[in-house]
Order: structure tokens, then sequence, then C-alpha cells
């Protein structure tokens, strides 16, 4: 369940804004952020706080590719899949680089829970193809090398 | 006005349409997927691609998007323009399964129709379709999401026409599927129309499903009688019974759809139980030898005791031929009746209301979607005659601004603003948004009544709607009054009432006196009446006091019932006739604006195939004649149970309706949009004061009884596939009388009525009027106990209720 005091305070936030459908994204990201993914629960609860129907979350939550409505691991790997990438050289190598690397396909997460490794579509950092996105920030220029030190900070960090 | 050229042909066409609607208006057929007249275009299945030869615009352009525009030179045979579409066709079937054989919508498919006609034949695309989960969405609709070619119609409908939140689209690109957000059944009454609407097999007819190919079936344009509405639908039929029901167009009626009790509504044709044989004394007779021997019975009972002793009941659900007939019989042999209303209280709301409707008041549903006001009083159109509420979502989506003046707790699916106000106040409500005259109201009110009635002032085509169920006469007039007064102002206001049955306008027409079912009763109980014939009626289903109506039967010499549905009444009967249904017989049906519609026999009738071959192959017995293909018309019936000729054709019937009743002289003169019957000036009520206000004390509720859309209907209410979908027994009050019983939402309610306890879970809204207490009807409740003249008073004492564990 979600926290008395986020209820409230966004009932605040949605009593400013004209129309609560405004804020439908925003909300899915908080719920989100407070689930770790959008399960079906944090789903119903947002449709209630919003006054909106399942459904009408559903088509949304199901339409933008940062909402997860599967269990994701703490870092989710974002890979372009789009055209500037592709016409990089070394591409494909690189995304099966990714995968053995892991140890997981695409649309996966690590036994461990640390990684999920999910395609994108064009995340707009086309001049420092082949690009990736983890969790909020994005890697350019990324080569095998330079995705496994970054793979391994973040194991460092967790 | 916009000239152009399609395919060589110059039109002119009004301002503002697209260019694949004026080549509709040209008899050009350009393919589409999402276009559709009723929804609008979105430009997103790029099928009705066109070449603009000349003119403002050129090359390849969506037809649906692009105004007809002065000078235009469209080709729809452009090779270019047919190369595209043939393109555009190849990558929508690219998923599409190869299960045409096997899917319901093979052979009224648009897609198959328009992939043959766009030229696709070979698939290119050698890799894997993608599949999907289909749904349960109840059991009235089958899905089946890999056929989808992602055109949006059944989702622009359900959440953008028709108002409803359950069904729409998710997921993107290679992923989206049109659906639920869990498998269920879909909340909307309107949701049968996705069927109409899907241009091919993702939602698919489940009652009927795999019974026959389109071309299979017999199939006319016919007349919904599952309300006053008189939609207009279009029957299909095999093996002697009805398979299925679809909306069809009417530009005064109804547009293109319909609702899901119209839809389903007509399984009682074709169930078992209907009477197919006449059955005098328990012994099964063919039906004209039920007939002779019911006018020999009714001879007897006449020489014996008089004409006047026997006595004939009808009702709003039969056609206008029947109810001339009936009306016709018992004026010339001198029998009373034909007795069409239930009790006194509809009696005199039907006859009022069609009294009042005029031809420069009344307009069509189709005219309410362009109204920009619109005011109810005492109707719940969801409930009592469903697609007006669509009619009315129209307009609200046009910005047309919604008030209504009524006691229960509406739920419409779109935004108004209610006026809770009692039963009583109603009219002193109506009264006050007319002359301002606000001192009869309560001082809370005011400042609403006042800003409402600044609104409807301010707007051009305001239409009152006003319902007969709950509202007096008075409530009635003052609807009519109202709006010849915003007529005299200068308002092009217009009048509609939603009236019980589907013929209620029609029985009003014919009936004069206006006699109830509760008068009859009474002459029964004092011996004046030794024989009763019911014409497709059920007294048992509709008459409050059932204690009454046993011993009152009883005492009868002689009840001969006839219907085409297995009524309760059926039991009590001495003789039982059987009839035609509307499918079989046709019928003119007068709806509630007074616009009288012919709608035709559908098949000829007979015992289904199914039941005389209990549902394997049919019995192979040659015989000549069709099994229970005897039955006759109520109409014709009527003449022979009097011992006289009937008119020996339906075209002769009509010719003979005209000249005997004046008020049906235009009857025999049908166009498919049917012709309006108003009353001669002479027949028309003048209003007079009801009664004055039935004070109510403290400490006292009223007991209403309303209608549900899947509740009450005699009809659809036998429909197996809608057996689910009535509302179970609730009772709402308002929450200020709630806190004096210390009850709340969701508590079980216990009312000890004459006829014994009645068990009801408590619902509690802010907008029920103090005082009331609202009951949904529903099969499962003997509501018709407080229907009783609509003022059944319960003392507080009688009401317990019991927390919720």
């Amino acid at each position: 369940m979600l926290p008395e005091t986020y209820k409230s305070e966004l009932k605040d936030r949605l009593q400013k804004v004209g129309n609560p459908r405004e804020m439908v994204v925003d909300v899915m990201l908080e719920v989100q952020e407070f689930y770790g993914w959008f399960s079906d629960e944090a789903l119903e609860q947002a449709a209630v706080l919003l006054g909106m129907s399942s459904l009408e979350i559903e088509e949304l939550a199901t339409f933008y590719n940062t909402i997860y409505r599967q269990p994701v691991g703490k870092f989710v790997i974002h890979v372009c899949d789009s055209v500037i990438c592709w016409m990089e050289n070394g591409y494909g190598e690189l995304i099966d680089h990714i995968g053995k690397k892991l140890g997981i396909g695409m649309g996966e997460t690590t036994p461990d829970g640390l990684f999920s490794l999910l395609p994108a579509c064009c995340i707009g950092y086309c001049d420092h193809a082949p690009a990736i996105m983890i969790n909020k920030t994005v890697y350019g220029d990324i080569a095998p090398a330079k995705m496994d030190e970054i793979i391994e900070t973040l194991r460092q960090e967790k | 006005m916009p000239k152009l050229i399609i395919d060589n042909r110059e039109i002119e066409v009004p301002e503002g349409i697209k260019v694949i609607e004026a080549a509709d208006r040209a008899g050009i057929y350009i393919p589409r997927f999402c276009y559709y007249a009723e929804l609008g275009a979105v430009g997103a299945c790029r099928i009705c691609a066109v070449k603009f030869v000349d003119g403002p615009v050129k090359g390849i352009e969506m037809s649906c998007m692009i105004n007809a525009q002065d000078g235009m030179v469209v080709s729809t045979t452009d090779p270019e323009a047919r190369d595209f579409r043939r393109h555009v066709i190849e990558w929508l079937m690219m998923n599409h399964p190869h299960d045409c054989p096997v899917c319901d919508e093979g052979g009224h498919c648009l897609l198959q129709d328009l992939t043959e006609s766009c030229d696709h034949g070979i698939r290119r695309y050698k890799g894997k379709k993608r599949t999907y989960v289909d749904q349960y969405l109840g059991p009235l609709i089958q899905h089946e999401e890999n056929r989808c070619i992602q055109c949006y119609r059944c989702s622009r409908y359900y959440q953008e026409f028709a108002g409803y939140k359950d069904l729409g689209v998710m997921g993107i690109a290679q992923r989206i599927y049109f659906g639920r957000y869990a498998a269920g059944v879909l909340e909307s009454p309107f949701s049968g129309n996705i069927i109409d609407l899907c241009p091919t097999g993702v939602y698919t007819d489940k009652p009927s499903r795999y019974t026959g190919r389109r071309w299979d079936y017999e199939r006319v344009p016919g007349i919904c009688i599952n309300c006053s509405l008189g939609c207009h639908i279009t029957v299909s039929a095999r093996y002697r019974e009805i398979v299925y029901l679809e909306g069809r167009y009417s530009g005064k009626v109804n547009g293109s759809f319909i609702c899901d009790r119209g839809r389903y509504g007509f399984f009682y044709a074709n169930l078992e139980e209907r009477p197919r044989q006449g059955r005098v004394r328990g012994e099964d007779v063919p039906s004209g030898r039920a007939i002779t021997m019911a006018a020999q019975r009714v001879k007897e009972v006449s020489e014996s005791h008089g004409a006047a002793a026997i006595a004939v009941i009808g009702s709003g659900r039969s056609s206008l031929e029947t109810i001339a007939a009936l009306t016709h019989v018992c004026k010339v042999q001198g029998w009373r009746g034909p007795v069409l209303f239930d009790s006194r209280v509809s009696s005199e709301s039907v006859r009022t209301a069609v009294s009042c409707i005029a031809q420069e008041l009344a307009v069509s549903m189709k005219e309410i979607e362009s109204a920009d006001f619109i005011l109810t009083v005492g109707a719940d159109p969801i409930n009592e005659a469903p697609m007006l509420a669509m009619a009315m979502r129209q307009a609200w989506r046009k910005g047309a601004g919604v008030a209504a003046i009524d006691c229960r707790s509406l739920d419409w699916p779109f935004q108004f603003e209610q006026v809770t106000a009692a039963p009583d106040d109603m009219a002193d409500f109506l009264a006050a948004l007319e002359n301002s005259e606000t001192t009869v109201i309560s001082d809370r009110f005011v400042a609403q009544i006042k800003s409402i009635a600044a609104k409807i002032r301010a707007c051009h085509r305001p239409v009152v709607v006003c319902g007969t169920e709950i509202t007096d006469s008075k409530i009635i007039y003052g609807a009519a009054g109202f709006v010849k007064a915003m007529r005299q102002a200068g308002q092009e206001a217009g009048l509609f009432y939603t009236l019980p049955a589907a013929n209620s306008y029609g029985a009003a027409l014919l009936d004069e006196i206006g006699e109830t079912a509760e008068d009859l009763i009474e002459r029964i109980e004092s011996g004046e009446i030794k024989a009763l014939v019911i014409v497709e009626s059920d007294l048992w289903d509709t008459f409050s006091d059932r204690q009454r109506l046993i011993q009152a039967l009883e005492q009868l010499e002689l009840l001969v019932v006839a219907d085409f549905m297995a009524t309760e009444i059926l039991h009590r009967a001495d003789i039982i006739i059987p009839t035609l249904s509307i499918f079989e017989a046709g019928g003119i049906y007068v709806n509630q604006e007074g616009r009288a519609q012919w709608s035709p026999p559908a098949y000829a009738g007979g015992t289904p195939i199914k039941i005389t071959g209990q549902g394997g192959h049919p019995p192979r017995i040659i015989r000549p004649d069709i099994p229970a293909g005897d039955i006759s018309p109520a109409w014709r019936m009527a003449w022979w149970l009097a011992d006289r000729q009937p008119p020996a054709s339906h075209d002769l019937l009509l010719d003979w309706m005209g000249k005997t009743f004046p008020v049906l002289e235009k009857a025999a003169n049908f166009t498919s949009e049917g012709i309006r019957l108003y009353l001669p000036e002479a027949r028309r009520k003048t209003a007079r004061e009801t009664g004055g206000r039935k004070i109510q004390s403290l400490g006292e509720y009223l007991l209403l009884p309303v209608a549900a859309v899947f509740g009450d209907e005699p009809m659809a209410q036998r429909s197996p596939c809608l057996e689910g979908y009535a509302k179970h027994p609730e009772m709402w009050m308002a929450a200020s009388d709630a806190r004096l019983f210390d009850a709340s939402d969701g508590d079980a309610a216990r009312l000890q009525l004459p006829y014994g306890p009645l068990e009801l879970t408590l619902r509690l809204s802010e907008r029920i009027a103090p005082g009331t207490l609202i009951v949904y009807r529903c099969p499962d409740l003997f509501w018709q106990q407080f229907a009783r003249s609509s003022r059944f008073i319960v003392p507080k004492d009688r009401i317990r209720i019991e927390k919720k564990a």
C-alpha cells in the first residue's frame, strides 16, 4: 500500500491542476518508484487516486517503455534499438556482448536482481551512437570494454 | 457549396465534409477501415487513399482526411492509388490469421471484401505472425484478438462515442491489444455495437456462434420493440428461429447503433416453452380449433350474461394491427375493452403524453443529438429507453448542457447537473424553471434553478425530455407547456417523452377511454364480467395484488389467453391460443414521438428446427406443412373470436384501418422512416389540476419501483444470455435519511410489506430525494406489489436495517 502521506500530498497536487489526467505520467512514475515496478496493485491504486478506470491507466502504462508492468532489476539497461545505432560498426557484437556479460537475453533480469536488459527505440543520443540508458543516466559511444566498466562500477555500487 | 469531380462525376456537396463522404453521396465506395460515418475520421488505416489529379490538393492523399473543396478532381481508380491500397491491405493482412472458414465474420467481413477488391491475393510475408490471448468479455461477445487490424473503431466507439471506460487499446506497435484491463463482462449496455463495427472477426456475436453464414439467413429490415424508441434493426432468421439482430441506420431514430437489450431481447421468439399449439382445458388442439372453441364459449357467455360480460385485455407490446382489431371487435360486439394499460397511473400518464405531443413540438431522437441544452424531468433514459442516453451523449459531446430533475441517483455516460426532487416536487421545479417563480421551491434549490433557467434561456435548440413512469400528468403537461412557452419566446424548443412499451403510443391513439386492468378486476369481483380474453399481455406480471387476481380469475366462467410468449397467466387459462411474434407476423409500432413504423415478417413461423430435431438432425418425416405453422397473427384471431371474417390480406387490413380509425388515416402509406401520427385536436385532453399535492408526513417513505435496463422489460427478460445482467435487489436511500437509521452503504434492508418481507441491499446516495426509497425492478423481486398507483407509502417502523458483517 502506498503511504498515506503520499496519497494526501497527491490529492493536494491534483486539486491544483485542472484535470487529473494531466498528472497521469507523473503519478505512474512516482508509484513505480515506490514499488520498484508498476505492479497490478500499483496500477489499481493509481487509477483510484486519479479517478480513472484501470483500463485507462493500462492503456498508458503499456504505451510507455519506462513504465515496467513486470518486475525489473535494480538497474534497467535500455539498449537503443533504432536506425542510427544500428549503423554503427560493431552494434550487433555489442548487443551479443552485453547479453553474454550479464548472462541474460533481451527482456530478462539477472538472477541476483541487479540488471534487466530491454531494447528501447531511439533515446535521442544519436551523435554518440551506439547509446544506452541505465535508469535515468544516458551513456554514449558504447564499446564492449566501456560496457564492462559500467557494469562493474554498478555492481560495486549496489 | 463546393463542386468537385470524383471518378469523372461532378457532384456538389455541403461545406466541410470529407472527400470519402462526398464519394459516398455520389454512390462511389472508397475502401475504409478506421473511417466510420458516426465516429468521424482519424486517418489511421491508410486504405482510403485516392489520387488527387487536379485542384487545390495534388497526389495520393487519404480521402477521409481531406475536406471536399471546389475544383478538386479525384480518381479512386488511378493506378498509383490502387497500387498504394494494394500495399496497405498487404501489410494489414500480414498478421491476420487464415481462419476465415472457422470465423463467424466470414461472408460479411469488410477485411475479406477489401482484401479481394484491393487485389491482394498472394502472401509474401514469411515471418511468424503475432498472436494474443483472447479475453472473456461476457456472454454476448466473443473475442478473437489475433484477427485485429488495428482500425481503432471499437475503442473509439466504446470510449468516445458511448462513454464507457472498460474497453480500449493497450500496448504499442506490434504488441497493440484491444480489450479490457482484465477479462470480464463488458460494462456498457451498448457493447454489442462493436460486433457491427469491427471490420473483421475480433468481436463476433456469441449466442449465434457457428450458426451460419450471412447468405444462409433470411434477412429483413425490422423495428426493435424492447422499448418505446423503435430503433431500426436488421433481423436474421434461419431454420425457423431468429439468429441475431443488428443495428440498422436510421437518420431519424437511432443512427447506426442499438442497445444490448434490443440486440439480445429477441430470444422469447425461439424458446421451446413458447405456446405453439392451442390448448383447451389442458388438452392440446390445433391453433384454429382453439380459436373456434374460444369463439363458441365466448358466444355462450354472451348469450347467457350479455355481451358486456365479456372483457378484452391487450397491451402495448402488440402491433397496431392487433390493437386496432381488438378495438374494433370490442366495439361491434359490445364487449368491454380492450383494456390496454396496466394501471390508472400509466393510463393517465401515457394518454396525457400522447395528447401533448404535436407536430410542431415533437423532436426525433436523432434531432436530440443537435440540441444545445437538454432538460430531463423524471426520465432515466439509460434504464427506460437506452438509446436516448446515447443521443443525449452526442449532444453533450458537441457542447450541450444537460440538467435532470429527478429523485433517483442517475448514472449516465456523460456529465449532467441533477436537481434532486421528490416526485411530488418535480412539477414545481419545472414551473420554477419556466417562469422563474421560485417561491414554491425550497430555498436551497433557488440558486441552482436560477442558473439552469439562465442556461436554457441562452440556448437556441433546447429539448425537454419527460418520462412517464414516475411522473404524473401535471408534470407531463408542464413539460409540454414549457416547450410551448420557449417556442413562443423564439427558441426552437423540442419535446420528447419516453413511454412504457413499444406501442403505448399506438394504444393511446386508439383507446379513447383509458380503462385499466384495475377497473376490470373490480368488475370481475362484482360479477359483472364473466369471460376474460387476454391478448399478448400478462396480468400476472403487471397486476399488483396477486391474491386478489387469483380470486378474481377463479370467479370467471372463461379465461382465454392468446400470446406468443410463455407468460405466467397462461397456466390459469381455460383456452390458450398461440399468436405470432413480430418476427413472424410483422407489425406496425408507433414509437414515443408518434412515428408509426412497419416491421415486416422475417420468416414464415413454425417450431424451430433445433426443437423439432431436439438438437440433432431434423426428423425425416415428409409433411406438406411447417410444424406449428398454422398459428395466426393476433389481429386475425380477434375477428375469428367474434365469429367474423378478418380482412383477407395485410394490405386490405391497412386500408380497413385507415377507413375505420380517422387517426390512422395515413397508416397505409409508409416510408422507410415511418410516418408520424398525432391525435386530432378534438381528442386532446385539456390540462387539469391533478389532485394537488399529496401530503407525505415525516417518518413516511415513498417506495418507488423504477425501470432497470435489463430488469423489467418482459421480452428481454426471457433471453437466457441476458440472465446475469439484471441488477440484484437493491434499495436506494437518501444519505440524509440513512442517518436516521444509522445505516451505511451495503447494509441489508428488510421491509415488512403486506406480501411478506422484502430483503434488499441498501445503497446510499446524496442524489436520492429525501423521503423516497428507490428500488430497481428485477425479476427476483415482486416489485409489482408496491407499483400499485405508484404511491406506496412505507412507515419508518416497517424498515429494518441490519449492519453488514
